[in-house]
């Protein structure tokens, strides 16, 4: 494009006053983003000055092969799939639904909608900590519904498995209303003219939903779908607030922090086991990356079809 | 939907229950985004013998103390000023920095503005930067220093995205104008094309400073000293030492949850706009 601000060494400025955004992205995230496969081939530990020695496929191979620990390594990686499942799922199936439902002309929809919305500023720590006051297995709120029923639970301090699932629900909680905002976009965006000569055609509301709303929203399903789930396979801030680092529960971001960094928040423990983590880190990338592929594969052609 | 008549209204008007479903569904989602604000509001409201007695009883008590106790014990003030002061150092660095990027790729001032861009995507997809971002931290004697906390902040991928976008719907007539008017570029760039991108630059300073302020990670591996916390990181150790004293956690939590949604309801719409401006390239 035709430059007018100045000739000759003017025409360098643009750039120069680019650099230092773009210096500060090579080196604060391109950069190490780039280096984690380096560094796991690795035995770089978190103490400075220790030398560092190159391990071949040493920490992969105890990651994925060796004894006890790479049981658990598995079973984080499972349950990391399990999660991302769940959280996948639910969500997008119940932003869907809120937003076709608030998309009607309802009164005070915007009041639903900003609620719903609401804990997408919270963050983490005050999601979490709302949640476990909630949860308060000693006559909460969660607890008293529970006894009506005449049962009881410990919620986040009971089995794994129980914990692990309110894990779920509270990342539901927090993110559901994300999805529904970028639904309701989606929904904004197609023409009322298709509803109403559906109306004319006296079509019952599932027939305009599946062969009217369903296949014209498509770029926000694949929106939506990529976003939930890259999003999910990586979460584990909630875990850390929730429930700590909890033998049967962890998933692999919580996994690949407690190895890198120790497993305790607060006092250092010995465990900075850096360049096992990097290949950790890559083992996840790996798995968001084959996972994203696929998953966007069958959107586009799933696009093609419906859209092309 | 059945659109049966009703004889005892008086219009005849169908008694609408896709209309009562949907209220129904709303109602009862509501509730359980709801709940769990109002037993922060009530817990700490309580004093500590009446939530042991009776957790979700109302707060008859009335207690404001515990307001001022949590206030004084967890360190707020101290907490407080770190968090605002890395959230808008950090962002204010960003968003300079980052609106020199935006604008000669979106213009295509600089040679290979593309691939420049494509860098910036790329990021999305790539592997964590965890580790070697650490390593490269300590290496520089930045770990533990908030100066180093600062720098980690200053990147983010998306919002150069969002920027690239919305100043090419700005007419490239304005920069021939400008500099047949005798306007530099530095200045143009600061006195008109700041203006005319608020809306956009609004959203991605909403966006990147909600991030670093409920940032939890990157407190935990960075800041070992609590002179350096922000507040996100003071509540979890608050919640270490006061964990089994609900009503006073209660009341730390919600002292930092309430400005927190009255400001949500003033920059919801900048929230929603970058989320779609997100998507619309998806």
């Amino acid at each position: 494009m035709n430059y007018h601000f100045g000739r000759g060494w003017a025409r360098w400025t643009p750039f120069l006053l680019l650099l230092p955004g773009l210096a500060a992205y090579f080196v604060i995230a391109l950069g190490p983003s780039l280096a984690t496969a380096v560094y796991s081939f690795t035995d770089a530990s978190g103490l400075k000055g220790a030398p560092v020695r190159w391990v071949g496929f040493d920490n992969y191979q105890e990651f994925l092969f060796m004894g006890r620990a790479s049981v658990d390594n598995l079973n984080a990686l499972g349950r990391t799939l399990v999660f991302c499942f769940f959280v996948t799922v639910i969500q997008f199936g119940l932003g869907l639904f809120v937003a076709v439902i608030i998309n009607q002309n309802l009164k005070g929809r915007n009041i639903f909608r900003t609620l719903y919305f609401m804990p997408v500023i919270l963050g983490a720590v005050i999601q979490g900590l709302i949640w476990s006051l909630f949860l308060y297995p000693l006559g909460g709120p969660l607890a008293r519904v529970l006894e009506l029923f005449g049962t009881r639970s410990e919620f986040l301090g009971g089995q794994p498995v129980e914990a692990f699932a309110w894990v779920i629900v509270v990342q539901i909680w927090a993110n559901m209303g994300t999805t529904m905002i970028i639904f309701l976009s989606g929904l904004q965006t197609i023409s009322t003219d298709y509803y109403e000569a559906a109306r004319i055609d006296g079509a019952s509301p599932w027939q305009v939903f599946t062969n009217i709303t369903w296949p014209l929203l498509t770029p926000s399903v694949n929106t939506n779908l990529t976003l939930n789930i890259i999003g999910s396979l990586q979460a584990w801030q909630l875990f850390l607030v929730l429930l700590g680092y909890r033998n049967g529960t962890q998933v692999l971001g919580y996994l690949i922090y407690a190895t890198g960094f120790g497993q305790t928040s607060g006092s250092v423990t010995s465990s900075f086991r850096q360049g096992y983590a990097a290949a950790a880190s890559i083992v996840l990338f790996l798995l968001v990356l084959v996972i994203g592929t696929v998953v966007q594969n069958v959107l586009r052609r799933r696009e093609a079809r419906i859209l092309g | 939907m059945s659109a049966q008549t009703n004889p005892l209204r008086s219009a005849g008007k169908p008694i609408d229950w896709g209309q009562i479903g949907s209220y129904t569904v709303l109602i009862v989602l509501a509730v359980i985004y709801l709940g769990p604000l109002l037993m922060l509001v009530n817990t700490a409201l309580k004093t500590t013998p009446s939530f042991m007695r009776d957790a979700t009883g109302l707060a008859v008590e009335f207690s404001l103390q515990n307001f001022a106790e949590a206030w004084n014990k967890a360190n707020f003030p101290k907490y407080l000023f770190n968090s605002i002061l890395y959230t808008v150092s950090a962002t204010t660095l960003y968003v300079v920095m980052a609106v020199f990027v935006a604008f000669p790729i979106a213009r295509g001032y600089v040679k290979y503005a593309g691939f420049f861009l494509t860098l910036f995507v790329i990021a999305l997809f790539l592997p964590p930067a965890l580790i070697p971002q650490f390593q490269l931290m300590l290496n520089l004697g930045l770990y533990n220093n908030p100066v180093g906390y600062i720098l980690l902040f200053v990147v983010n991928p998306i919002g150069i995205v969002i920027l690239v976008n919305y100043i090419k719907t700005i007419p490239t007539e304005l920069d021939e104008a400008a500099a047949l008017d005798g306007c530099g570029y530095f200045r143009f760039v600061m006195s008109i094309v700041l203006p005319l991108i608020q809306p956009a630059l609004a959203t991605v300073i909403v966006l990147h400073a909600i991030g670093i302020w409920n940032e939890i990670i990157a407190p935990t591996i960075y800041l070992t000293s609590k002179d350096y916390y922000p507040i996100t990181r003071g509540l979890i150790v608050f919640q270490g030492v006061y964990g089994s004293n609900w009503p006073l956690l209660a009341a730390a939590v919600l002292m930092l949850t309430f400005p927190m949604l009255v400001l949500f309801l003033f920059l919801q719409r900048y929230i929603v706009a970058g989320l779609t401006a997100g998507s619309v390239k998806g």
